[in-house]
């Protein structure tokens, strides 16, 4: 009985992914279990599940599961369902839920869902195809549903004054397939455009404040630098920068679009974005009719205002 | 930004559909065509189209070609485009396997070309031009010649050029005064050529130059010129690049469009005399030279076809996204392809593009009949066609292009007549279309006194009686037969017109040259709803049959409709022109002109 | 080494589908069909690594019905030397998919499978995972750089937030990221040859997988049209809606 959730961490806590994970889970309608894998810190993990309405959290500790290795954390993982009746395995849509539910499913004989956007009832759910230009509502009476969730589309959940139950997992032989050499993390440089989860991009608006105003705002946000036709034939930046139909098509979570008219071309290679932000003085830029939140303000002022507003208070 | 995509689905439509897979069964020296190895062979090179060519053509058309020191710079990009294209084995699709091409049906290669121009025409000029070249080279050169030349011409690591055109020597080629002066085995050449397209760049290893000139000898008029190879790197017998020949770019032409498209001035023998080789005979040039004829017309209606198709692509695309005014009834403004006179002239666009594809890969179809038949019989018959629709192809395919673009720009409104979306290119770039490789009001007096009126209207009699039979097969179907009805109207009108012209003709020789363009004209429409009507029933066939692809039979259904009833209606409207003789023409004195 | 390259058509990227109008899926006719990007990746590097030596053979493999066999003959162009296609009509979900390819693994014993990260029509992400499940292998998901070193390969993974850089033991499944290379564009003389080679074919009951399916399609749907935005009145409150209500920041 009840739902296991994978716990995704920083090293310290959970992510804010999982804490809307749980609340997923919870819409499952049994109580909510979580694993944390990990070495030493996993206690601190499972403590920062605390509120979030999740039971028992079981620690799955030890030299495999700390390096976050699928091939034995699956393996794992697939023994604790079995064990305790688990009838639902969620994690937050992530690359290391990616990496490692469908291990997981297919050691439980079971035809998991990636990246579920809305659950309607313990067994109708909504997700993606397409790259997001269609919705499938599916019917899933597997035995055990095993589940990816866009973190996104879920409240965090409800602080309740609970705390987990904290059980200790006896670990599992270690299979010895894959070693962790190296992690890089990406900080100082920016990400690809074409996969970034946040873009900044500046159009011929942006020669009023300069790029370099653009570029802080960018780093600031761990963005990469977009640019429109027009400030890329205005020379502010770089050709390879450009978004449109046929140059770079981009769908980051956030697009900020600063000083950007809005052609169609420059639309079309960005207005799947999640969600899309207009800095722009001209009140009648169709930039506007596409975006989410739309902010008529000279750049000059706009874009300093928004570096301080993002300073950590 | 202009988009463009390879219409490969609609190429396969003609090619598998209309004309039949089957028609190229058992032709001779040809690779089998399934329609799996079609969708491939259309797949990849529409790929390469696409992603490599097509994001050039407004680069090409912004930064044109430069000369400094008789050097030409191309657009950037344009050379590795090239080489891409050459690497990736498409310039030699349909050349014989003996000199390294893929043996690939004309048919097939022509969808290929129709793409590479609607990507990028100036780009696409390069390989055309060689493929004439290559042709001549193939038919006419003796041993030596294609042994040293053939190769890396079908490969495509040499480009070819056509050097037919001097300042006095236009559409009148016996006015061509470019010496060849014999000089052992070879001859030297002194005198200029214009308007050589591609003829001089450095996105291939060497220039071979084909180039019509006279001897010391030669006769006066067209029967003193003979054709020879110029090479700009003579060529050494194991078959490396030796010195530089005499040969130099002296200008570039400043032109309305294809602006990545070198237009040169080619001087020769402006020192020691430039190498060139005869090429077959003396004094047969100009004979030569119309033996592909028929290709290079052929290539500019492609070339049309092309532009058109990516016209029509851009302004749907422009049509969709844009929003402005309303439905009748409607609360919301609406995107503009909701709007019926939008909806027309995308119609018209596509209706006319449709017609004119159909036309030209049928055309090729009989090329390769023609060359490869087993069969004599089937081969000349093939070959009178091929003739017959050539003119056809090369004029109405490229006046319609033209006003396709003209439309596309008026889908765009404001947004068509400023640069910023790359629509005016289309018009500027194809407009050449309707002028090089004969004029198409030379198209129209070849087509009406060589391919019409001499032979008594025989050859397009045999092509109007198989239109007959679709006239029958639309009338059987309740749903169609009002389709059948409109062509029967149609082809009677032309059927008069050609009859009314071979009785006035005989008498009054300028007649059929006053009538020639609207004849062309109406035998174009009439020549595109006897195919459109083909797709009709071939949409229909398919829609019974539940295939999986109803969306598109639909369109193809609507399509034919469209032009059934929009498009081939104003074939009637030439009629008076092609009946009304030229009397009002000729009244005028010249001075009061 | 051996290397097996798994492959689907799909619909072109380009392409943007529709739904039926009945909801009961998405309407694919008239639509461009190609191989799905990211096992064009995967293809490419199996056929390099056999360029540089390190792989001996590369067979392409796909699950699918006989048009889906376009694919395979668009991956021997690629430069794969044999191809072989599962037999299914329907098509099958990527666990069925996963036990297929589970099936010609046994019979072609690969040292690696390399495979797109994701098919981008049902964007599961799973096939790659669940094969080195069934096989027990080590599974190197996301890679965008793939050397081998002695018995192993250290591949590294794009991961949100940098990289992963794993050494997995062979044989393994690694799928693939588009930026481990950029493929080559199929040349005319390749996909003349490539349309001469046979392809093999296995049928599901001969390698005893069941292809039911385990989940119902309810429906698809179009996502909603983005709504009309909100204008804000400064910087501060831009800040403030993307912290706690887009909560992308």
């Amino acid at each position: 009985m009840g739902v296991l959730v994978f716990a995704e961490h920083d090293g310290a806590a959970v992510t804010e992914a999982t804490r809307r994970a749980v609340s997923a889970a919870s819409a499952l309608g049994a109580p909510v279990d979580a694993v944390v894998a990990g070495g030493d810190e996993a206690e601190d993990v499972a403590a920062s599940l605390a509120g979030t309405g999740v039971g028992r959290a079981w620690l799955c500790q030890g030299a495999p599961y700390a390096d976050q290795l699928p091939e034995p954390l699956a393996e794992r993982l697939v023994a604790l369902v079995r064990a305790e009746g688990y009838e639902a395995v969620v994690a937050a849509t992530s690359t290391q839920a990616r990496d490692l539910l469908p291990r997981v499913a297919a050691g439980l004989d079971v035809q998991m869902l990636t990246d579920v956007t809305a659950i309607e009832d313990t067994e109708t759910f909504v997700r993606p195809n397409y790259t997001g230009s269609v919705l499938a509502r599916l019917r899933c009476r597997e035995a055990v549903q095993v589940l990816t969730v866009r973190a996104t589309n879920f409240a965090p959940p409800a602080a309740d004054g609970t705390s987990p139950a904290v059980a200790r997992l006896e670990p599992g032989t270690d299979p010895g397939l894959s070693r962790l050499l190296e992690v890089q993390r990406t900080d100082s440089s920016r990400p690809e455009l074409a996969s970034a989860r946040v873009v900044v991009a500046g159009g011929r608006g942006v020669a009023d404040v300069g790029v370099g105003e653009l570029e802080a705002l960018a780093d600031r946000l761990g963005a990469a630098i977009g640019a429109s036709r027009g400030a890329v034939e205005a020379g502010l930046l770089p050709n390879d920068a450009q978004v449109g139909l046929t140059a770079k098509v981009v769908a980051p979570d956030l697009y900020i679009a600063a000083g950007i008219s809005g052609s169609i071309y420059h639309v079309s290679g960005m207005k799947d974005s999640g969600v899309i932000v207009a800095i722009n003085k001209d009140p009648e830029a169709p930039i506007f009719d596409v975006a989410d939140y739309g902010l008529v303000a000279d750049l000059r002022e706009a874009l300093p205002q928004l570096l301080e507003a993002l300073e950590p208070s | 930004m202009t988009t463009y995509r390879a219409p490969t689905r609609d190429l396969r439509f003609v090619i598998e559909e209309l004309i039949g897979l089957e028609r190229l069964a058992g032709l001779a020296d040809l690779e089998a065509v399934t329609p799996e190895l079609l969708e491939a062979v259309l797949a990849e090179a529409g790929r390469l189209a696409d992603e490599v060519w097509a994001p050039l053509n407004v680069t090409g058309d912004q930064q044109g070609c430069s000369l400094t020191d008789g050097a030409v710079a191309l657009p950037e990009g344009f050379a590795d485009a090239y080489r891409a294209f050459v690497e990736g084995g498409w310039n030699g699709i349909n050349a014989p396997p003996e000199h390294g091409g893929q043996g690939l049906p004309a048919v097939v290669a022509s969808a290929t070309q129709e793409m590479w121009h609607g990507a990028n025409m100036a780009l696409a000029l390069a390989p055309m031009l060689s493929a004439g070249a290559t042709t001549l080279l193939q038919r006419h050169g003796d041993a030596s010649l294609r042994e040293r030349f053939l190769g890396k011409l079908v490969s495509g690591e040499w480009t070819g050029t056509m050097d037919l055109s001097e300042p006095q020597a236009g559409s009148d080629l016996g006015q061509v005064a470019c010496r060849a002066v014999p000089d052992g085995d070879a001859y030297r050449l002194h005198g200029e050529k214009i308007y050589i397209t591609w003829g001089e760049h450095e996105a291939a290893e060497n220039i071979i130059h084909l180039v019509l000139a006279r001897t010391p000898d030669a006769p006066a008029g067209h029967r003193g010129i003979s054709l020879f190879l110029v090479p700009k790197y003579l060529v050494e017998a194991d078959g490396s690049l030796g010195a530089r020949n005499d040969v130099h770019c002296t200008a570039l032409e400043d032109k309305l469009g294809i602006h990545g498209s070198p237009t040169c001035t080619i001087a020769y023998g402006d020192r020691e005399g430039a190498v060139g080789y005869l090429v077959g005979e003396a004094h047969r040039g100009l004979k030569y030279m119309f033996t592909m004829m028929n290709e290079a017309r052929h290539k500019v209606g492609l070339q049309g076809v092309g532009v058109a198709e990516r016209a029509y692509q851009q302004a749907v695309a422009f049509a969709r996204e844009r929003i402005q005014g309303r439905r009748p009834g409607g609360e919301a403004a609406v995107p503009i392809l909701h709007h019926p006179d939008v909806r027309r002239m995308l119609m018209t666009m596509r209706a006319q593009t449709e017609a004119m594809r159909a036309l030209a890969l049928l055309a090729a179809a009989e090329m390769d009949v023609a060359e490869h038949s087993p069969d004599e019989t089937a081969r000349a018959a093939a070959q009178r066609r091929v003739d017959l629709l050539t003119p056809v192809v090369k004029a109405v395919a490229t006046d319609q292009a033209v006003e396709t673009a003209s439309l596309g720009i008026q889908v765009h409104g404001g947004m068509g007549y400023v640069e910023e979306l790359g629509v005016p290119q289309l018009l500027r770039d194809v407009r050449i279309a309707p002028i090089y490789e004969g004029t198409n009001g030379i198209q129209a007096q070849d087509f009406t006194l060589r391919k019409v009126l001499k032979d008594g209207g025989e050859t397009l009699e045999g092509v109007l009686a198989e239109a007959d039979g679709v006239v029958e097969a639309l009338r059987a179907d309740s749903a169609l037969a009002g389709l059948g009805d409109g062509l029967a109207e149609a082809l009677a009108a032309l059927r008069g017109s050609t009859q009314r012209l071979l009785r006035d003709g005989a008498d009054d020789a300028l007649v059929p040259l006053t009538a020639a363009t609207p004849y062309l004209a109406q035998a174009g429409l009439v020549l595109g709803g006897w195919l459109m009507g083909r797709a009709a029933l071939v949409a229909r066939q398919q829609g019974d049959a539940g295939s999986g692809d109803t969306a598109f039979y639909t369109a193809k259904l609507h399509t034919a409709r469209f032009y059934m009833r929009h498009v081939l209606p104003r074939a009637h409207g030439y009629t008076p022109a092609i009946r009304g003789g030229s009397d009002e023409l000729e009244a005028i004195d010249d001075e009061h002109w | 080494m051996k290397v097996l390259a798994a492959v689907k058509r799909v619909v072109d990227y380009n392409v943007r589908v529709r739904v039926r109008a009945d909801g009961s899926g998405v309407d694919t006719a008239n639509t461009r069909m190609a191989m799905n990007p990211f096992d064009e990746t995967a293809i490419e590097e199996a056929v390099r690594l056999r360029e540089a030596g390190t792989a001996s053979e590369v067979v392409a493999v796909t699950v699918g019905d006989a048009g889906s066999e376009e694919v395979l003959r668009t991956a021997l162009a690629f430069g794969a030397d044999r191809a072989l296609r599962v037999e299914s009509d329907a098509p099958l979900e990527p666990l069925a998919v996963s036990k297929a390819l589970a099936a010609v693994a046994d019979r072609e014993q690969p040292d690696l499978v390399l495979m797109g990260k994701q098919a981008i029509d049902d964007d599961s992400n799973q096939v790659g995972q669940m094969l080195a499940c069934h096989l027990g292998w080590a599974q190197a998901t996301f890679a965008c750089a793939v050397t081998p070193a002695d018995d192993e390969l250290h591949v590294v993974r794009e991961v949100d937030g940098g990289q992963r850089t794993v050494a997995v033991a062979l044989p393994a499944v690694v799928t693939t990221e588009l930026e481990l290379n950029e493929p080559r564009y199929i040349k005319l003389p390749s996909i003349m040859k490539a349309k001469k080679q046979a392809i093999e074919r296995l049928g599901l009951a001969e390698i005893a997988v069941d292809g039911s399916p385990r989940l119902e399609l309810l429906g698809v749907s179009e996502p909603p049209p983005r709504e009309a935005g909100e204008q804000v009145d400064s910087a501060a409150a831009l800040v403030d809606r993307l912290k706690n209500e887009a909560q992308v920041i």
